[in-house]
């Protein structure tokens, strides 16, 4: 039997209607960094709550050190030393960087609290075990992200008791260049022993850090890759959509029909300059960009969600309004946003409520709601979508994302929208109802819309869209033809391992 | 990038310290036109005049530091004023009745205490929302008290209670004394034990105070239970301040209470509800509430002034979050 | 499991899905048996009659709880519209409709007032109505000289009839609730506004992202609000031929929890009309009962109270247990 720190093998978990994990198995060995990659909806999530104790398997067994965890629930994980650096940070912006890291596990002295040794304590540690020098009496809102990311790394390991340390998605909130510091302590995590599971969206991450990399399909392990190298990226590509990818998209047979939107300059107050695109009627524009490159925001500010500074917006030639979201959706614009469950839908409300939130006054007289007409309107809108459950009465809450996805697109297709903008739109969306979704785009810009397509998935950019414009710190760097483009070279402009003028010019 | 990050909390200190600075100039331009308001003894006068609300303003703090400083959503905790009424209107009604003062105490800690065990129960069993359930309970017991006293004014001359107002110990009043000493062991309690610091976690963001391990209910219950302590003692000061045990006092010492906690906030570095913040939140009210009065201004614009004051100070609150 | 416990389970389930209408049904049988005179006609009419105000407050704030905020000033609101109409009658000489406009465009201040605080400012709706409650009743103090009220005894027999008047034996206080309860039932649960109100209630970036101008409804909605409230003020002032000041203070908490009780009986937890008028008939009956079974004034006072805090435990507790 080869060494192991942790392993997870059949595991099985089901939610109604969906199998999450499927006989999945993960093995990490001592003193290594094993990477766990996947799409969205492979089971990451779920196999880091089971692992935490949160989610109980309906069959599979944990073993941490040699013992075999019976049930794993919370408490047994942390006695076991297996320690969870969530994707948020959870930490209180108001306290120090003492108290953060001490949180829950203070060290009492003679007379209450012994905070002279509990603030060296914490001081060395992040000296020392994570190479950042900072005061222990500093505020938590006054830090970098970077810097709160090493105090939360902080407060899981201070006891001293850590043997596995799961980091999830350490660096998605952030910047290019602070994710070394982040990847700096990990290394120095590993040289002490830890054995560390590292689940991460980010390929050059994974290539960079890992010794091994399991790769997750659909609930299942389908592969484990030793020794991953640059060169060796692709096959964790393929291993991670397996055979389906050219199935997922369908052919582009839309063509441009009208100017469309240009955008000329566009600036706001801090987060992008300068920002220059065009996306004709019945063409499909991608952005590319990582968080914190201003892609969020430029998303935001076309469809009046933030102030613009400088710059100005055209569609079909006549200057666009929008200085609020109500200005945009008058003036056609309509957005599918990033998150749906806090932005896109009201998730008390129906799928009939929120099916027909813009478009009240089509069925309405004299302002009272037309009750039936609104639910025939929106039982059509499901058929049309297959929304599953059919029942335009169910409350959104319930659905699973991709449903809720087509809520949210239901709402729209029935406004005469003219610019459509898709802000990650199949995150936590499964396989099967992101080829859907990416159908629907694909109609939409066949019948004559302007689509914008923002995604931190490369694959999807290059599959759904013509051309992309990859974002790099507020600004605009270059456009890229998807057709022939290769997913790696997307990966390196995004990154900004590669300049794109060179690309564009060599494709 | 460095230079931006430092540029952005200054510009905010300097909106944040707008509050204060206002407040420091209304008393400024009452000391220059009330030549008597700055006197040892007036001073003294503004710090009895303040003991009651600063007591509740200790509860309050407490709860909302364990609740978050949302109001709605957050912790609150109305019903304390009406707590301390409760706890007044026990003690004067049995010492009429001759009682012992320790059994007039022990009957109104109980009586407080089931208060404090109900606010709790409400908030983390039932799903109550702090502010609702805190408003009922409020109506629910000053209704309570009123059949206890019949809803007339009852008057103490025990010299035990007398003595929180007269007595002085070295020239200092033995009140104040005591509420100093209150303030302090809330204070230490708050921020220099581990149950004061789990406490304020559980406040400032409950997801992060339960992946710690922290039991945010139980401490939400605690922080009732000892804002309902705080209702306690208090009763005892406005026997003393009143002479006895008067209706209606739980209005104006509700609104006093959380127009001096909110102040606090605006008042405090970290632009959260502090125990020290409330405490010179009430202070401050009372003293701009002494100065008027000592100014000659009629009483009935100090409600409009108090009034504008929260609007100001929670509009500059507000926009020192935006700036940040 | 024991079968005992699952039954146990069960009827506690039971208990929680249908709990308020045992109470209230509970609580009539017990009134109705305590003193037949509760379940004579004349009696009944007088509980409708008798909450006519309360539902006119109630309805006012449903509108603001179902944007997700809270209004603390819908007292102020019906003070100033039975000041307005009754100074513009008595000092002004108007006929009583432009009286009774009057009334509507003062309680109207009030709302722009909040919605100014809230929407410009953008200070939370409990501080922000704190505040206005606190200037209010400080305006009305400065204005009454200390809150004497303002009587006018040649007061015109068309207004008198607002309170007091019938439209086919019918008295025109339940009449005009009646109306607005109707006007707020087509547009909280059947307009297009209402719909978006909701909307900003339950998910206000989910709203703003729908296209839905927010603000605009929400300095709508504040207005709308206290201008329903002060036509519960023109009625007040008709009924007693004066302007009482801070008299609209004590229709706050009932309406309150009128509200929630209503929201508590909605299938999905929403603040909505029919469970207002609800809330408001069983606070009705409850004042009403305890009136006949002739208690004392204070001891009636004290179990409303406790009745009211129980009333929405049982309401929150059950609107909890649904969603589960």
């Amino acid at each position: 039997m080869e060494p192991s720190a942790f392993s997870l093998s059949g595991v099985v978990k089901e939610f109604p209607g969906v199998r999450a994990l499927d006989h999945a198995s993960l093995n990490v060995r001592p003193g290594e960094v094993h990477g766990l990659v996947g799409e969205n909806g492979a089971g990451k999530s779920t196999v880091i709550k089971v692992l935490a104790g949160v989610y109980q398997p309906e069959a599979g067994e944990i073993i941490v050190g040699g013992t075999r965890l019976e049930p794993a629930t919370p408490k047994t994980v942390h006695a076991a030393g297996v320690r969870f650096i969530h994707q948020e940070l959870h930490l209180v912006p108001h306290f120090t960087v003492t108290e953060s890291v001490f949180m829950g596990q203070e060290v009492g002295g003679r007379l209450g609290l012994a905070k002279r040794q509990m603030r060296q304590r914490a001081e060395t540690f992040l000296r020392e075990n994570l190479g950042l020098d900072i005061s222990g009496n500093r505020l938590i809102r006054d830090l970098g992200t970077a810097e709160r990311k090493l105090v939360q790394i902080a407060r899981a390991l201070i006891d001293g008791a850590a043997k596995v340390v799961v980091f999830d998605e350490p660096t998605a909130p952030l910047a290019s260049e602070e994710v070394d510091t982040v990847m700096r302590a990990i290394a120095r995590l590993k040289e002490q022993g830890i054995a560390i599971l590292y689940v991460s969206h980010y390929l050059s991450e994974i290539t960079d850090i890992c010794d091994r990399v399991t790769v997750f399909r659909q609930g299942e392990t389908v592969g484990v890759f030793d020794a991953i190298t640059d060169a060796s990226a692709a096959d964790l590509i393929f291993a991670m959509v397996g055979r389906e990818i050219s199935d997922m998209f369908p052919a582009k047979r839309h063509r441009k029909t009208s100017l469309g939107l240009a955008v000329t300059g566009l600036s706001d107050a801090d987060k992008f300059t300068d920002v220059s695109l065009n996306v004709g009627g019945g063409e499909i524009l991608g952005i590319a960009g990582l968080i914190g490159s201003g892609r969020e925001e430029l998303v935001d500010t076309l469809y009046g969600l933030r102030r613009t500074k400088s710059g100005s917006v055209f569609f079909d030639g006549t200057s666009l309004r929008i200085a609020t979201a109500a200005q945009a959706v008058r003036q056609g614009v309509a957005l599918v946003p990033r998150d749906r469950r806090h932005d896109g839908l009201v998730l008390p409300m129906t799928v009939t409520e929120n099916a027909t939130l813009a478009t009240l006054q089509d069925t309405a007289r004299v302002g009272l709601i037309d009750r039936k007409a609104a639910k025939s309107a929106t039982e059509d809108q499901i058929k049309a979508l297959d929304i599953r459950p059919p029942n335009a009465d169910n409350v959104t809450r319930l659905l699973s994302g991709g449903n809720q996805q087509k809520v949210v697109l239901a709402r729209w297709l029935s406004t005469n929208a003219r610019l459509f903008i898709f802000d990650e739109p199949t995150v936590g969306v499964d396989v099967g109802a992101k080829a859907e979704i990416y159908q629907l785009i694909e109609d939409l810009a066949a019948k004559g819309a302007a689509v914008i397509v923002s995604s931190s998935d490369p694959v999807e950019l290059q599959g759904v869209c013509d051309r992309i414009i990859v974002m790099m710190r507020g600004r605009n760097v270059g456009t890229l033809p998807a057709t022939g483009l290769s997913i790696d070279t997307l990966v390196a402009a995004t990154t900004g391992a590669a300049k794109v003028e060179d690309l564009a010019n060599a494709g | 990038m460095q230079a931006d990050v430092r540029g952005g909390p200054r510009l905010s200190e300097i909106v944040g310290f707008l509050p204060l600075v206002i407040f420091v100039g209304v008393l400024v331009y009452i000391s220059l036109n009330a030549p008597n308001f700055v006197t040892v003894r007036n001073l003294e006068l503004v710090l009895m005049q303040s003991l009651p609300v600063v007591l509740v303003c200790v509860g309050l703090a407490a709860v909302v530091m364990a609740g978050g400083d949302d109001v709605v959503s957050g912790g609150i905790d109305l019903s304390i004023p009406a707590t301390a009424v409760l706890s007044a209107g026990i003690t004067a009604q049995m010492l009429s009745l001759d009682y012992s003062l320790l059994s007039c105490a022990l009957a109104a800690l109980l009586a407080c205490l089931v208060v404090g065990v109900i606010n709790a129960l409400l908030v983390t069993r039932v799903g109550m929302t702090p502010l609702l359930t805190t408003l009922a309970m409020f109506v629910a017991v000053v209704g309570v008290n009123n059949v206890i006293t019949s809803s007339r004014r009852i008057n103490v001359d025990h010299p035990w209670i007398i003595a929180l107002r007269g007595t002085e110990i070295g020239s200092i009043p033995l009140g104040i004394i005591l509420v100093a000493a209150i303030v302090i062991i809330g204070y230490f309690a708050m921020h220099h034990t581990r149950w004061g610091l789990n406490l304020q976690a559980a406040g400032g963001s409950k997801d992060a105070a339960e992946i710690s391990g922290i039991g945010v209910n139980l401490l939400i219950s605690h922080s009732f239970v000892v804002a309902a302590l705080t209702g306690y003692v208090c009763g005892f000061f406005l026997l003393a301040r009143g002479s006895g045990s008067s209706p209606g006092v739980q209005d104006n010492l509700m609104l006093e209470m959380v127009l001096a906690t909110f102040l606090g906030a605006a008042f405090s570095p970290r632009r959260v509800v502090t125990m020290w913040g409330a405490v010179l939140g009430a202070v401050l009210v009372a003293a701009i509430s002494i100065g008027f009065k000592s100014m000659g201004v009629n009483v009935f614009w100090t409600g409009l002034i108090k009034g504008s004051l929260i609007v100001v100070v929670v509009a500059f609150s507000a926009i020192s979050q935006r700036v940040r | 499991m024991s079968s005992s416990a699952t039954r146990q389970n069960h009827l506690v389930q039971i208990f929680l899905r249908f709990g308020f209408l045992i109470v209230f049904a509970v609580f009539f049988v017990l009134f109705a048996v305590w003193n037949p005179v509760f379940l004579q006609g004349g009696n009944l009419l007088n509980i409708v009659e008798g909450s006519a105000i309360l539902l006119i407050m109630a309805l006012g704030l449903t509108l603001i709880v179902a944007t997700g905020g809270i209004d603390l000033s819908i007292g102020i609101a019906l003070d100033f519209g039975a000041a307005f109409a009754v100074v513009a009658m008595s000092s002004y000489g108007l006929d009583w409709f432009s009286a009774a406009c009057a009334g509507i465009i003062g309680g109207s201040l009030v709302g722009l007032f909040n919605a100014l605080l809230v929407v410009g400012l953008r200070i939370s709706p409990f501080l922000a109505t704190l505040s206005t409650f606190f200037i209010g009743s400080s305006v009305q103090r400065i204005f009454t000289n200390g809150g004497g009220p303002i009587s006018y005894r040649r007061m015109p027999e068309e207004f008198r009839n607002l309170a007091l008047g019938d439209v086919l034996g019918v008295p025109t206080e339940a009449v005009i609730a009646t109306v607005l309860a109707l006007i707020y039932f087509l547009v909280l649960e059947r307009s297009i506004w209402g719909r978006q109100i909701h909307a900003i209630g339950m998910q206000r970036s989910a709203a703003i992202v729908a296209g839905i101008r927010v603000n605009r409804i929400l300095i709508l909605c504040f207005v709308c609000a206290a201008m329903t409230c002060a036509v519960g003020g023109l009625i007040a002032a008709a009924n007693i031929r004066m302007f009482t000041p801070l008299s609209g203070f004590s229709y706050l908490l009932d309406a309150i929890a009128a509200v929630f009780i209503g929201a508590a009986l909605h299938p999905r937890g929403r603040p909505n009309v029919l469970g207002t008028v609800a809330g408001v008939l069983f606070l009705g009956m409850i004042a009403n009962g305890l009136n006949l079974m002739g208690l004392n004034f204070n001891t009636k006072d004290a179990l409303q109270g406790i009745i009211l805090v129980s009333a929405l435990a049982l309401a929150v507790a059950q609107r909890r247990a649904r969603s589960s």
